[in-house]
């Protein structure tokens, strides 16, 4: 992915380049509003993450004159502030996601990655989504393994969609409270821990590949790969 | 005194002033010609009377009689009337004055006024010197036919000198009191100013006492009860939150610097140590510096959190949230973890009116006391999470555990900001989350009460309470969201 991080604070741009690098991704960088403005209209990037707070020309105002523009390149605002009418703002300014600081950073990662993924599997009407031999339908809400159908609660077909659509992606616990239980904050215990343990018990215990991964330090993925 | 006559209530005075001086001209004015026009008139009214009487005499009976009877007239002493009678040649017939007032000819038949000196008479008869007078009079000439080529003059005048006396008296009252008028609205004005101005003033010294730094001081109270006080009662108020948030501000930092210095200093020791030893020696000191950076993350995401929530920027997001719902979202995110961790979570809710509340900020505070539960209730077995309708439509919301519990007299202590009861000292946690429940609580002008959750036969458990006004009884909800709300810790 080609990914323009647009970040005042040098040393946090260093380091989210550096980061982004390292998982294959290429970085460039802008060191206030106008000039990621320019950047971002002259290149063709995969995904934007965007400060909120950046020196001549703030985050928002940035990102709804590219949508002004026409562009559509999925973006993500970092911020230091996170009330919901911050978060509304950033949406209500084309903004595809958002996140607090202080953020670690597999949470950006795994964030910006599922920005791409959602450009490059534009929002066409996918009801169907399989991963190994495990399969599940949006419409009909079923799950099946190995043509062997699953019952699962609600909750936990909505986790597993999710996990789904974002299959061979890292996908974080905030991400999980996010879309799965539309929560902004994180427990200071393991409730997500517990729910993903459940679901693993109904879609991988009784086959001999296990599909849905803990990944240490970051949160969970589901794929097909060793 | 200058800025005494600056003063807005001084301006008010003059101009009150002003016209209550131009309303007592007024009514002096009325009150004076009314008075005087009436006695004026009075007085010719009776002379002209006198006159006519005369003149029937002079028709009927003729020039001999009329100076007969105006000698037996004239003869009276000193009931203010004057007479005189002249013969055509200008010889005096009859009468009380020595000689007519030379106004009289130039007045012709009209009214006039005129002065003279009288002599005095004491009660012998012997003169004792004169005395100014002042009349009032006309004449007129009587003919025996019209076309008669003589006449008689008959002069008749009153004395008015008493009531010229009264006149002038009435006027000079009337100014005395104008200005009297005037002088005592300037010095109650100037009083009232003064103390107003004082009581302005003791505002104004207790604000500049606070601007340079003396945040404990407060505008003194009259017990007046008036407007000013309620402005300083409020003023007060004000001043206590501002106090409260800058206390709670320096505690902040005090316990920021506290919590965080001494896992930086463990960083730094650890790091230093990592340098001197092997590979395995530096992978362990990493994984332990990661650890520890990820718990002051997590530290400062609550801090950032609670010191938002307390700024009142949520009371922006509020609408009418369904308490039974959230819990009811929240057991079932919450339900595995609890069932895992060897409790069973027990819902009860009942159909009670919404709350004015934020869904997040409220899923939060629950999520922060079943965290709470989880951790700390060991030894328990059941968590229940329970809404009920209260008496006086208030919704309350609970989250009781059977675990110790918090002994009564650390209950409002455990509210505060990084507060870990000594037993929990060692399991994990920032020591905030009761804190961010109690910031929730104030933001939705909800009470926050910790009890026993069992009281007998010895107490245990922890029973959190949050009751919430209904939304449909709150007046306005963002203002009472920013009143403070006491925090109560009592036993059941």
């Amino acid at each position: 992915m080609r990914i323009l991080v647009i970040e005042d604070d040098a040393e946090t741009a260093a380091y989210l380049s550096k980061g982004l690098r390292e998982a294959g991704h290429v970085v460039d960088h802008a060191l206030d509003g106008e000039v990621g403005l320019n950047m971002a209209g002259a290149g063709d990037y995969d995904a934007l993450v965007i400060d909120r707070m950046l020196p001549k020309l703030d985050g928002v105002s940035l990102l709804t004159r590219r949508r002004e523009a026409g562009d559509e390149t999925p973006a993500l605002f970092l911020s230091a502030l996170g009330e919901v009418d911050d978060r509304v703002k950033g949406f209500e300014a084309g903004g595809d996601d958002y996140l607090v600081k202080p953020y670690a950073f597999p949470e950006l990662l795994a964030r910006v990655e599922a920005l791409g993924r959602r450009r490059s599997a534009p929002a066409n009407v996918t009801t169907r989504y399989s991963v190994g031999d495990l399969e599940i339908d949006v419409l009909t809400r079923t799950v099946r393994r190995a043509s062997k159908r699953i019952d699962l609660q609600p909750r936990e077909f909505r986790l597993l969609e999710y996990l789904m659509r974002h299959a061979d992606q890292v996908v974080t616990r905030t991400m999980l409270l996010e879309n799965v239980w539309e929560y902004h904050f994180d427990p200071q215990t393991n409730v997500i821990d517990v729910h993903i343990s459940r679901l693993r018990s109904k879609i991988d215990k009784d086959f001999d590949k296990a599909l849905l991964k803990t990944i240490r330090g970051a949160g969970y993925t589901i794929t097909d790969a060793d | 005194m200058l800025r005494l006559l600056r003063t807005t209530s001084f301006r008010f005075t003059i101009v009150y002033v002003l016209v209550f001086a131009v309303s007592v001209a007024l009514l002096g004015a009325l009150f004076y010609q009314a008075t005087f026009a009436v006695v004026s008139k009075q007085t010719d009214m009776m002379i002209d009377q006198d006159m006519n009487v005369l003149a029937e005499l002079f028709a009927a009976v003729g020039g001999g009689a009329l100076v007969r009877v105006m000698k037996d007239r004239a003869a009276w002493r000193d009931d203010g009337l004057y007479l005189l009678l002249s013969a055509p040649s200008g010889a005096l017939l009859a009468g009380n004055l020595t000689s007519l007032p030379p106004e009289a000819l130039r007045a012709n038949e009209a009214f006039f006024n005129f002065s003279f000196e009288r002599t005095r008479v004491d009660g012998a008869g012997r003169e004792i010197g004169v005395e100014p007078r002042e009349a009032r009079g006309k004449i007129r000439r009587f003919r025996a036919s019209p076309d008669a080529e003589t006449s008689l003059l008959v002069f008749i005048a009153r004395d008015i000198s008493g009531r010229e006396a009264l006149r002038s008296q009435s006027r000079g009252q009337i100014t005395r009191i104008a200005i009297a008028t005037v002088l005592l609205g300037l010095v109650i004005g100037l009083l009232f100013s003064r103390s107003l101005l004082r009581r302005v003033d003791s505002v104004n010294r207790t604000a500049r006492a606070i601007r340079d730094g003396d945040l404990s001081r407060r505008i003194a109270l009259t017990g007046a009860g008036d407007e000013l006080e309620n402005l300083a009662i409020n003023l007060n108020a004000m001043l206590d939150q501002i106090e409260r948030l800058m206390n709670g501000m320096r505690e902040v930092s005090d316990n920021i610097a506290h919590d965080l210095r001494s896992p930086l200093t463990r960083i730094k020791g650890r790091l230093a140590e990592a340098l001197k030893g092997d590979d395995a020696a530096r992978a362990e000191a990493l994984r332990a510096t990661l650890e520890d950076s990820e718990r002051m993350l997590s530290t400062f995401n609550a801090l950032l959190s609670i010191a938002r929530i307390e700024s009142g920027e949520a009371a922006g997001a509020m609408e009418p949230v369904d308490l039974a719902a959230i819990v009811a979202e929240l057991a079932e995110l919450y339900e595995p973890a609890a069932q895992d961790a060897g409790f069973a979570l027990e819902v009860k809710t009942q159909p009670a009116p919404p709350v004015w509340g934020s869904r997040e900020l409220i899923s939060q505070a629950v999520a922060n006391l079943l965290d709470n539960a989880l951790k700390y209730a060991e030894g328990g077995s059941t968590i229940g999470i329970a809404v009920r309708r209260n008496r006086d439509d208030r919704v309350q919301l609970s989250v009781r555990d059977d675990g110790p519990g918090v002994p009564a007299g650390e209950r409002e202590h455990v509210l505060k900001r990084f507060v870990r009861l000594e037993a929990s000292r060692t399991s994990q946690g920032s020591g905030l989350g009761l804190s961010l429940v109690s910031a929730i609580a104030r933001a939705h002008g909800a009470s926050l009460t910790l009890s026993d959750a069992i009281s007998s036969p010895n107490p245990r458990g922890l029973n959190v309470t949050l009751n919430f006004r209904s939304a449909d009884t709150r007046v306005s909800p963002a203002a009472s969201a920013r009143a403070p709300r006491e925090l109560t810790a009592q036993a059941q």
